[in-house]
Protein backbone atom coordinates (compact mmCIF):
# COMPACT_ATOMS: atom_id res chain seq x y z
CA UNK A 1 0.00 0.00 0.00
CA UNK A 2 1.17 3.60 -1.10
CA UNK A 3 3.11 5.47 2.10
CA UNK A 4 1.40 8.73 2.76
CA UNK A 5 3.11 12.13 2.79
CA UNK A 6 2.75 11.80 6.48
CA UNK A 7 4.30 8.68 7.09
CA UNK A 8 6.99 9.58 4.42
CA UNK A 9 7.93 12.66 6.40
CA UNK A 10 8.05 10.58 9.89
CA UNK A 11 10.32 7.31 8.34
CA UNK A 12 12.38 10.59 7.53
CA UNK A 13 12.52 11.79 10.89
CA UNK A 14 12.99 8.59 13.10
CA UNK A 15 15.53 7.73 10.46
CA UNK A 16 17.61 10.89 11.14
CA UNK A 17 17.13 11.15 14.40
CA UNK A 18 18.31 7.50 14.74
CA UNK A 19 21.26 7.93 13.19
CA UNK A 20 21.98 10.68 15.38
CA UNK A 21 21.49 9.53 18.68
CA UNK A 22 23.70 6.84 17.28
CA UNK A 23 20.66 4.07 17.57
CA UNK A 24 22.52 1.60 14.85
CA UNK A 25 19.13 -0.85 15.85
CA UNK A 26 16.89 1.72 15.26
CA UNK A 27 18.21 2.34 11.97
CA UNK A 28 18.19 -1.44 10.78
CA UNK A 29 14.62 -1.66 11.92
CA UNK A 30 13.73 1.22 9.54
CA UNK A 31 15.92 -0.62 6.82
CA UNK A 32 13.72 -3.31 4.43
CA UNK A 33 15.61 -6.52 4.70
CA UNK A 34 16.93 -5.83 0.76
CA UNK A 35 17.94 -2.33 1.40
CA UNK A 36 20.49 -1.20 -1.02
CA UNK A 37 22.22 2.30 -0.11
CA UNK A 38 24.44 4.16 -3.11
CA UNK A 39 26.77 7.06 -2.59
CA UNK A 40 27.86 9.37 -5.21
CA UNK A 41 31.63 9.58 -3.30
CA UNK A 42 31.96 5.86 -4.65
CA UNK A 43 29.31 4.83 -7.51
CA UNK A 44 29.33 1.51 -5.70
CA UNK A 45 26.22 0.06 -3.58
CA UNK A 46 26.07 -1.38 -0.08
CA UNK A 47 23.92 -3.70 1.29
CA UNK A 48 21.56 -3.27 4.82
CA UNK A 49 24.12 -5.35 6.63
CA UNK A 50 27.62 -3.31 5.17
CA UNK A 51 25.73 0.05 5.82
CA UNK A 52 24.73 -0.98 9.32
CA UNK A 53 28.56 -1.57 9.66
CA UNK A 54 29.35 1.42 8.30
CA UNK A 55 27.48 3.70 10.80
CA UNK A 56 28.80 1.85 13.67
CA UNK A 57 32.14 2.37 12.85
CA UNK A 58 31.55 5.94 11.46
CA UNK A 59 30.83 6.83 15.36
CA UNK A 60 34.30 6.17 16.87
CA UNK A 61 35.76 8.84 14.91
CA UNK A 62 33.38 11.76 15.76
CA UNK A 63 32.27 13.03 19.23
CA UNK A 64 29.06 14.29 17.65
CA UNK A 65 27.43 14.27 14.96
CA UNK A 66 24.18 16.37 14.28
CA UNK A 67 21.61 16.28 11.25
CA UNK A 68 20.31 19.98 10.81
CA UNK A 69 17.91 21.93 8.53
CA UNK A 70 16.29 19.22 7.30
CA UNK A 71 14.29 20.11 4.32
CA UNK A 72 11.74 17.21 3.28
CA UNK A 73 9.34 16.49 0.58
CA UNK A 74 7.76 13.31 -0.36
CA UNK A 75 6.88 11.88 -3.52
CA UNK A 76 4.73 8.92 -4.43
CA UNK A 77 6.87 6.09 -3.60
CA UNK A 78 9.62 8.07 -0.93
CA UNK A 79 11.47 11.25 -0.05
CA UNK A 80 14.21 13.71 -0.56
CA UNK A 81 15.66 15.33 2.53
CA UNK A 82 17.72 18.17 1.62
CA UNK A 83 20.13 18.74 5.09
CA UNK A 84 23.39 19.81 6.92
CA UNK A 85 25.46 17.41 8.67
CA UNK A 86 27.63 19.31 11.66
CA UNK A 87 29.96 17.24 13.54
CA UNK A 88 32.40 17.78 16.30
CA UNK A 89 35.51 16.08 15.94
CA UNK A 90 37.51 14.16 19.02
CA UNK A 91 40.05 17.16 18.91
CA UNK A 92 37.18 19.72 19.48
CA UNK A 93 36.94 20.99 15.69
CA UNK A 94 33.65 21.43 13.78
CA UNK A 95 33.16 20.71 11.02
CA UNK A 96 30.30 21.10 8.33
CA UNK A 97 28.77 19.91 4.75
CA UNK A 98 25.45 19.95 2.96
CA UNK A 99 23.95 16.95 1.69
CA UNK A 100 21.21 15.47 0.25
CA UNK A 101 19.63 11.96 -0.18
CA UNK A 102 16.77 10.45 -2.06
CA UNK A 103 14.67 7.39 -0.61
CA UNK A 104 12.45 4.80 -1.97
CA UNK A 105 10.00 3.44 0.56
CA UNK A 106 7.17 0.69 0.97
CA UNK A 107 5.36 -0.35 3.61
CA UNK A 108 6.90 1.68 6.54
CA UNK A 109 10.48 1.14 5.81
CA UNK A 110 13.15 2.41 3.49
CA UNK A 111 14.55 0.32 0.49
CA UNK A 112 17.04 2.58 -0.55
CA UNK A 113 19.03 5.52 -0.71
CA UNK A 114 21.11 7.61 -3.05
CA UNK A 115 23.30 9.91 -0.96
CA UNK A 116 25.26 13.02 -3.04
CA UNK A 117 27.48 15.32 -1.19
CA UNK A 118 30.83 16.71 -1.47
CA UNK A 119 33.88 14.82 -0.21
CA UNK A 120 35.83 18.00 -0.34
CA UNK A 121 33.90 19.22 2.87
CA UNK A 122 35.05 16.29 4.70
CA UNK A 123 38.97 17.84 5.47
CA UNK A 124 37.88 22.04 5.42
CA UNK A 125 36.90 23.38 8.52
CA UNK A 126 34.20 26.38 8.39
CA UNK A 127 34.85 29.34 7.50
CA UNK A 128 36.51 31.30 10.78
CA UNK A 129 38.05 27.97 12.07
CA UNK A 130 41.61 27.31 12.10
CA UNK B 1 1.77 22.64 -11.58
CA UNK B 2 0.59 18.95 -11.95
CA UNK B 3 2.64 16.23 -11.38
CA UNK B 4 2.79 16.14 -15.84
CA UNK B 5 3.65 19.95 -16.17
CA UNK B 6 6.36 19.01 -13.76
CA UNK B 7 8.18 16.33 -15.42
CA UNK B 8 8.37 18.50 -19.09
CA UNK B 9 9.52 21.50 -17.29
CA UNK B 10 12.64 19.26 -15.73
CA UNK B 11 12.90 17.61 -19.18
CA UNK B 12 12.97 21.08 -21.28
CA UNK B 13 15.57 22.20 -18.67
CA UNK B 14 17.87 19.73 -19.21
CA UNK B 15 17.35 19.53 -22.51
CA UNK B 16 17.98 22.98 -23.21
CA UNK B 17 21.04 22.80 -20.70
CA UNK B 18 22.44 20.17 -23.13
CA UNK B 19 21.93 22.05 -26.51
CA UNK B 20 23.07 25.10 -24.85
CA UNK B 21 20.07 26.83 -25.43
CA UNK B 22 20.90 29.71 -23.00
CA UNK B 23 17.44 31.64 -24.48
CA UNK B 24 15.58 29.04 -23.78
CA UNK B 25 16.86 28.38 -20.32
CA UNK B 26 16.23 32.14 -19.76
CA UNK B 27 12.26 31.32 -20.49
CA UNK B 28 12.34 28.54 -17.95
CA UNK B 29 14.23 30.45 -14.97
CA UNK B 30 11.56 32.72 -12.85
CA UNK B 31 12.86 36.22 -12.79
CA UNK B 32 13.57 35.74 -9.15
CA UNK B 33 15.08 32.24 -9.56
CA UNK B 34 18.17 31.42 -7.21
CA UNK B 35 20.89 28.92 -7.43
CA UNK B 36 22.52 27.17 -5.18
CA UNK B 37 25.24 24.74 -5.44
CA UNK B 38 26.89 22.64 -2.26
CA UNK B 39 30.20 22.47 -3.56
CA UNK B 40 30.39 26.25 -3.30
CA UNK B 41 27.55 26.99 -0.75
CA UNK B 42 26.42 29.84 -2.27
CA UNK B 43 23.76 31.09 -3.98
CA UNK B 44 23.49 32.77 -7.61
CA UNK B 45 20.62 34.63 -8.93
CA UNK B 46 19.31 32.78 -12.59
CA UNK B 47 20.82 35.40 -14.43
CA UNK B 48 24.10 35.25 -13.00
CA UNK B 49 23.87 31.17 -13.39
CA UNK B 50 23.21 32.52 -17.08
CA UNK B 51 26.01 34.89 -17.93
CA UNK B 52 28.44 32.21 -16.60
CA UNK B 53 27.00 29.39 -19.03
CA UNK B 54 29.01 30.55 -22.00
CA UNK B 55 32.37 30.32 -20.65
CA UNK B 56 31.40 27.11 -19.14
CA UNK B 57 30.19 25.72 -22.18
CA UNK B 58 33.70 25.86 -23.86
CA UNK B 59 35.26 23.95 -21.57
CA UNK B 60 33.56 20.87 -23.31
CA UNK B 61 33.21 19.34 -26.65
CA UNK B 62 29.47 18.13 -25.38
CA UNK B 63 27.72 17.46 -22.53
CA UNK B 64 24.71 15.03 -22.02
CA UNK B 65 22.26 14.89 -19.13
CA UNK B 66 21.68 11.12 -19.04
CA UNK B 67 20.17 8.80 -16.87
CA UNK B 68 17.53 11.03 -15.65
CA UNK B 69 15.30 9.50 -12.88
CA UNK B 70 12.50 12.30 -12.04
CA UNK B 71 10.43 12.19 -8.88
CA UNK B 72 7.72 15.11 -8.32
CA UNK B 73 6.80 16.49 -5.33
CA UNK B 74 4.20 19.02 -4.72
CA UNK B 75 5.85 22.29 -5.42
CA UNK B 76 9.38 21.10 -7.34
CA UNK B 77 11.26 18.08 -8.97
CA UNK B 78 14.26 15.74 -7.37
CA UNK B 79 16.05 14.98 -10.47
CA UNK B 80 19.20 12.33 -10.38
CA UNK B 81 21.27 12.10 -13.08
CA UNK B 82 24.44 11.72 -14.69
CA UNK B 83 26.35 14.31 -16.47
CA UNK B 84 28.52 12.70 -19.31
CA UNK B 85 30.77 14.97 -20.61
CA UNK B 86 33.55 15.27 -23.88
CA UNK B 87 36.03 17.59 -23.40
CA UNK B 88 38.16 18.66 -26.39
CA UNK B 89 40.74 16.26 -26.38
CA UNK B 90 38.10 13.52 -26.25
CA UNK B 91 38.53 12.39 -23.04
CA UNK B 92 34.82 11.34 -21.64
CA UNK B 93 33.96 11.82 -17.93
CA UNK B 94 30.93 11.39 -15.87
CA UNK B 95 29.53 12.92 -12.93
CA UNK B 96 26.38 11.42 -10.21
CA UNK B 97 24.23 14.84 -9.47
CA UNK B 98 21.04 15.60 -8.10
CA UNK B 99 19.00 18.59 -8.22
CA UNK B 100 16.30 19.76 -6.53
CA UNK B 101 14.16 22.17 -8.10
CA UNK B 102 11.41 24.35 -6.64
CA UNK B 103 8.82 25.23 -9.61
CA UNK B 104 5.68 28.13 -9.81
CA UNK B 105 3.51 29.18 -12.43
CA UNK B 106 5.52 26.80 -15.42
CA UNK B 107 8.77 28.38 -14.29
CA UNK B 108 11.77 27.27 -12.28
CA UNK B 109 12.26 29.67 -9.16
CA UNK B 110 14.86 27.97 -7.14
CA UNK B 111 17.57 25.27 -7.88
CA UNK B 112 19.51 23.58 -5.14
CA UNK B 113 22.37 21.05 -6.99
CA UNK B 114 24.40 18.78 -5.03
CA UNK B 115 27.60 16.91 -6.34
CA UNK B 116 31.25 15.83 -5.43
CA UNK B 117 33.87 17.67 -6.38
CA UNK B 118 36.60 15.54 -5.97
CA UNK B 119 35.50 14.01 -9.43
CA UNK B 120 36.18 17.36 -11.34
CA UNK B 121 39.64 16.66 -12.11
CA UNK B 122 38.65 12.57 -13.18
CA UNK B 123 35.54 14.46 -15.12
CA UNK B 124 37.64 16.74 -17.37
CA UNK B 125 40.69 14.22 -18.01
CA UNK B 126 42.99 16.88 -15.96
CA UNK B 127 46.67 16.21 -16.81
CA UNK B 128 45.38 14.14 -19.77
CA UNK B 129 46.37 14.16 -22.98
CA UNK B 130 45.27 12.99 -26.59
CA UNK B 131 42.16 11.06 -26.66
CA UNK B 132 40.97 8.26 -24.38
CA UNK B 133 40.34 4.51 -25.28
Amino acid sequence: MRMTDRELRELCTCYFDAIERRDVDAVAELYAPGFSFWVNLTGAESSREQNLVTLREGYALLRRRCYDDRRIETFETGFVARYSVNVVQHNGKRASLQACIVAQCKDGRITHIDEYLDSSKFRRPPAGES
Amino acid sequence: MTDGEIRELCNRFFDAYQDRRIDALAEIYAPDCSVWHNVFGRETTGAENLAALPKSYEGQRRRSYDDRTINTFEGGFVIQYTLAGVQHNGHRGALWICIVGLCRDGKITRIDEYMDSSKFAAWAGAGRKGREA
